[in-house]
């Protein structure tokens, strides 16, 4: 029973290590969560990219995928800011607006945490570079 | 034990500012009856940090591939006189690991680098120099942190008192012999017909816009005035704040840690050199690396144009072709991906990097070589920068594999 997760997470911390990337801070894929409290979580993929003028990226790729309208970094923090327009659980149209601080900037498993909007909904999120 | 804060000279760390592995653990024993002892002028300091190392319960810890900026102080000097209970004899450093015992005769498991056992080797040393159970004394510089580790300046043998793990300092005159060339005249970058040898001792470990005239770094591309920082090279904002947090951080997340290959020049800033093997019937010249993880790359000189680099499978060192401009070989290269260090001290780049080198040997023992870094993802304009290496003669580049010092192996 426990092989298969042992596998799976055998997966997931080689990819990490193979993935690992030096240049832009940003730039890669980046996986984790948000919700309003510890308990209300919702999976959370960020996909983003430095072309040399600016980060655009993408929430949730897929399906539902929501294009990222604007992402500003403050270097000096490494304060990250993005704005999106998505929907919401119900379909609505719902504004997305997050805030966050790249933590461990070094690191091959950078983090990416903050506070998070979706509509009426706030919340925290916590995103690692994979 | 004597651990004293002073400045240091730099003498020894050309060698350990070699490339430097994942980390190493050693298991620790007690081993009681072993004469150690640990004596100084600051015991108390010596009694802490043993005390914080958690004496022999905890294991010592050998970043082995580290910077050495990143894994030694610099500033302290230390002292140690204990038994050799070990002799790692691995690339790409050797340790011995000794049992030191304090003033309070507590006994620690200190792990000692001597250097790379290629060049201890060339200077005469075995891994037999010393052996299991003699008494050594110690001078050098401490861990940065309260890791039981030492950079040794020196190693002398107690019985005898004779220095142990010497090499020559003095550098070989350059020869003013003209370069070695083919039948067509074309300079060779390798040795003559017959003959062998490499390009090592690079005369810098550093790459900066040459434009921003001399700023002082040290062999690992640390910045001796962090406020130098706008002069290394031309920065965008995201760059110059991920160069400074690197520089700031003493290199400390360097991927050579984890033994990922030294692309982009600083495969020419590697201490065990690099070896041009002209494969001109099958138009390619390879470049063989002695450090790293004993890569090669391929350099194609068969008029094929340079690739797009979107439509590559990205590497660390790229795609590239070559051309003679007279007696310089000039070198285009794109496709890197970024999961390195394109040098020593944390230059950043982007998978937009193009880099063209120039190569060319004013005389057989200089290798003239010049990179102009193109990546406007990173930098505002294109920037140059370069060194020369000097030729081995009459040597092979050697084994050196970095992964050999990885935990894995090292504790095999």
């Amino acid at each position: 029973m426990w092989r298969p997760v042992l596998v799976l997470t055998c997966l997931i911390a080689c990819q990490a290590r193979f993935a690992a990337q030096e240049g832009h801070p940003l730039t890669g894929t980046w996986s984790g969560d948000w919700g309003p409290s510890a308990t209300t979580r919702r999976h959370l993929t960020v996909v983003l990219e430095w072309d040399g003028s600016r980060v655009t990226g993408t929430i949730n790729p897929g399906p539902d995928a929501v294009p990222i309208g604007s992402v500003s970094v403050d270097v000096a923090s490494w304060t990250v800011r993005l704005e999106a327009d998505g929907k919401d659980e119900s379909g609505r149209p719902a504004h997305i607006s997050a805030e966050g601080r790249i933590e461990d900037l070094g690191s091959i498993h950078r983090r990416l945490i903050g506070t998070w909007t979706q509509g009426g909904t706030k919340g925290d999120f916590r995103l690692t570079r994979e | 034990m004597k651990d004293t804060r002073r400045a240091a000279g730099r003498s020894g760390e050309r060698d350990s500012q070699r490339a430097r592995g994942a980390s190493c653990s050693l298991e620790a024993r007690a081993a009681a009856g072993i004469a150690a002892r640990c004596a100084g002028v600051r015991r108390s300091l010596c009694a802490a940090a043993l005390a914080a190392a958690g004496l022999l319960a905890a294991p010592v810890q050998l970043p082995a591939e580290r910077p050495f900026s990143a894994t030694y102080d610099a500033t302290r000097q230390i002292h140690l006189e204990g038994s050799v209970t070990r002799v790692e004899w691995v690339n790409p450093h050797a340790f011995l690991v000794l049992l030191v015992r304090d003033a309070t005769g507590t006994v620690a498991r200190w792990a000692v680098e001597i250097g790379p056992p290629l060049d201890l080797e060339r200077a005469g040393w075995k891994r037999t120099s010393v052996q299991v159970g003699d008494v050594v004394a110690v001078d050098g510089v401490p861990s940065a942190d309260d890791r039981r580790q030492a950079f040794a300046r020196s190693v002398v043998l107690k019985r005898t008192g004779k220095p142990l793990f010497t090499r020559p300092t003095a550098r070989r005159a350059a020869s003013s012999a003209p370069a070695p060339r083919w039948p067509d005249g074309r300079v060779r970058l390798g040795p003559p017909p017959g003959g062998k040898g490499y390009w090592a001792e690079p005369s810098a470990t550093v790459l900066v816009d040459r434009s921003a005239g001399a700023i002082r770094l040290n062999e690992d591309g640390l910045l001796v005035n962090l406020s130098d920082v706008d002069r290394v090279a031309p920065f965008r904002p995201w760059a110059r704040a991920l160069y400074e947090y690197r520089q700031r951080t003493r290199l400390r997340d360097d991927p050579l840690a984890r033994c990922v290959p030294p692309g982009g020049p600083r495969q020419f800033q590697m201490p065990n050199g690099v070896q041009f093997i002209e494969q001109r019937e099958l138009g390619r010249i390879l470049v063989l690396h002695g450090g790293g993880d004993r890569n090669w790359r391929v350099i194609y000189t068969d008029g094929r144009p340079l690739a797009q680099a979107a439509e590559l499978v990205l590497s660390y060192y790229g795609t590239s072709v070559g051309r003679w401009d007279g007696d310089t070989l000039v070198v285009e290269s794109v496709g890197y991906n970024e999961k390195f260090w394109m040098t020593n001290g944390g230059l950043p780049h982007t998978e937009a990097l193009h880099l063209t080198e120039r190569f060319s040997r004013p005389n057989f023992d200089t290798l003239r070589y010049e990179v102009t870094v193109d990546d406007p993802r990173t930098y505002t304009r294109p920037w140059t920068g370069g060194w020369t290496l000097r030729w081995v003669p009459d040597r092979e580049i050697e084994e050196y594999f970095c992964e050999e010092n990885a935990e894995s192996t090292f504790l095999r």
